[in-house]
């Protein structure tokens, strides 16, 4: 069995936004508006001479226990044998219910008026999408069915983000996960996400 | 400087709160006429009237939920009854089938009342339908297993009553509204405002001295409902006080906000609950105050779904 899992490496991430350029290009997402499938926050922290700039990336999350999957009234949302949480546009009728349950503000709106622009953005012959939906991120699943890493991972130019198979024990990323540097976002949910970062905020020296 | 973030949201607000209003009010309204109807003693206008304005109320709710969806086509995935087999899970799927058939047996149940009703029976075109062979056979019908399809609709709306809690309990990020506290408090609101319309609509539209025993009923299990509900919401003022910074940021946004404190606790439970005391107690020489206190808690019902909705805080670590 497969089972897909990313690490994201907060201390190499220096938020060049190159992850999210590729992204958008890769799956058409609405950016006129600043809807994006994967964001990079741009974040000041600490006080006094110890301030400094973070940049954390967010996705889906790809949870095994994922609550967008369970309130989807349509069935929209489905879960693929290698773990990928889906959205089929022609079954959601964009009632925000996952929005909602999600806690990683992973979902976002795609309406008529962003088919229109998308048309003009990306082009009439190019434009994938026929009707809208609650979009997210697909861990670019027809990328890996072709043997390929997902847009952002291949883009990433410090290497912030590692994208492998959590049944393969062999895998870089079964082994950041399995010594517990990498870590799930907010766990205690019972989400069971399969997206994890390596904290960049510990004490150094 | 923080590393976490706090955010309410903006994607259901005040049309989702409207939904849960008017299907709750809706399904609890149908719901009550119907037992009392079955069990008090026959009331041909009450159920004329609790069965139109219910369905007509879950009817608001459906096109306030319909006219924001993203795909309008879709929803027919969801109105198909076997949706319940393919997600079981999803209490929207849930929602629409108890709304859909509280809709069916709410109509079924007021039929054999509309077709002796001159009023009803005058109408262009629902006069015809009722004279129709199809209907009279529903009527016929309906006489013979009365009660079977007044259970099916008191079921249904005790669903949709029970359901408007549970689609907001689903969202797990949110502790505001993912605690055990949300079915109860909306189920409760619910049938505490379908009495409050019911008592409008006995004193107001179709008054009847010989009604006065249905009318008191109704007082006596609004007070209950109020008191039970003020209960629950103390229980919610402790819950969210502590244990979560997501409930303790809500706990701000609401505590410290005057419609929520004085609109809704304040005008919705508090004085309501006072006058129908009184009521309950002693009387009132006039329908005003009844009625007035009525009024009080159907907007109270609305305020509560409407600042329950704005005041859900999403902490998150970025």
């Amino acid at each position: 069995m497969t089972r897909y899992a990313m690490v994201i490496d907060l201390n190499t991430c220096v938020g060049c936004n190159a992850c999210m350029a590729a992204c958008a290009m890769e799956n058409q997402t609405p950016v006129w508006k600043n809807k994006w499938r994967t964001y990079v926050h741009d974040k000041e922290i600490g006080v006094t001479d110890q301030v400094r700039r973070r940049f954390f990336p967010r996705l889906c999350n790809h949870c095994s226990n994922p609550p967008c999957l369970t309130v989807c009234p349509t069935g929209a949302t489905s879960q693929r044998a290698d773990g990928i949480v889906l959205v089929d546009p022609n079954l959601c009728m964009g009632c925000r219910a996952c929005a909602m349950a999600c806690p990683y503000d992973a979902r976002y709106e795609v309406t008529y008026a962003d088919i229109d622009a998308g048309r003009e953005f990306y082009g009439e012959e190019e434009l994938q999408r026929q009707s809208p939906s609650m979009d997210k991120c697909s861990f670019c699943a027809h990328r890996l069915d072709k043997g390929m890493k997902p847009a952002c991972v291949e883009t990433c130019v410090g290497s912030a983000r590692m994208f492998g198979d959590l049944d393969e024990p062999n895998d870089p990323v079964t082994q950041l996960v399995a010594s517990g540097i990498a870590q799930p976002l907010m766990p205690y949910l019972g989400t069971r996400p399969n997206v994890y970062y390596i904290d960049d905020t510990k004490r150094k020296g | 400087m923080d590393t976490m973030s706090y955010t309410t949201q903006d994607l259901w607000t005040w049309w989702i709160a409207l939904y849960l209003f008017f299907g709750g009010l809706g399904a609890a309204t149908l719901s009550i006429s119907f037992l009392s109807d079955m069990y008090c003693r026959p009331h041909r206008n009450l159920v004329l009237w609790g069965a139109l304005s219910g369905v007509v109320m879950l009817g608001i709710s459906s096109a306030v939920l319909f006219g924001h969806l993203l795909h309008h086509v879709a929803v027919i995935n969801v109105l198909n009854p076997l949706v319940l087999f393919r997600q079981p899970h999803a209490w929207i799927a849930w929602g629409t089938q108890f709304i859909l058939w509280m809709m069916v047996w709410g109509i079924v149940y007021a039929l054999p009342y509309m077709r002796e009703t001159p009023s009803c029976v005058k109408l262009p075109v629902v006069g015809r339908l009722l004279e129709g062979p199809f209907v009279s056979w529903i009527v016929r019908c309906c006489q013979k297993r009365r009660r079977a399809i007044g259970w099916l609709a008191t079921i249904n709306g005790i669903g949709t009553a029970v359901y408007t809690g549970l689609l907001i309990q689903s969202f797990p990020a949110v502790a505001l509204w993912h605690n055990p506290g949300v079915p109860l408090l909306f189920t409760v609101s619910a049938f505490s405002t379908a009495f409050a319309y019911l008592v409008v609509l006995m004193n107001v539209f179709i008054p009847d001295p010989n009604d006065t025993d249905i009318r008191h009923r109704f007082e006596r299990f609004g007070l209950i409902l109020i008191a039970t509900e003020l209960v629950i919401l103390f229980s919610f003022f402790n819950y969210t006080l502590s244990g979560s910074e997501s409930g303790y940021r809500s706990a701000q946004l609401l505590w410290h906000d005057k419609g929520w404190l004085f609109g809704f606790i304040g005008l919705g439970l508090v004085v309501p609950f006072f006058i129908d005391l009184k009521s309950v107690i002693r009387g009132w020489g006039t329908r005003l105050p009844t009625v007035s206190a009525a009024v009080l808690v159907l907007m109270g019902g609305y305020l509560l779904r409407h600042y329950f909705m704005y005041s859900g805080v999403y902490a998150r670590p970025w």
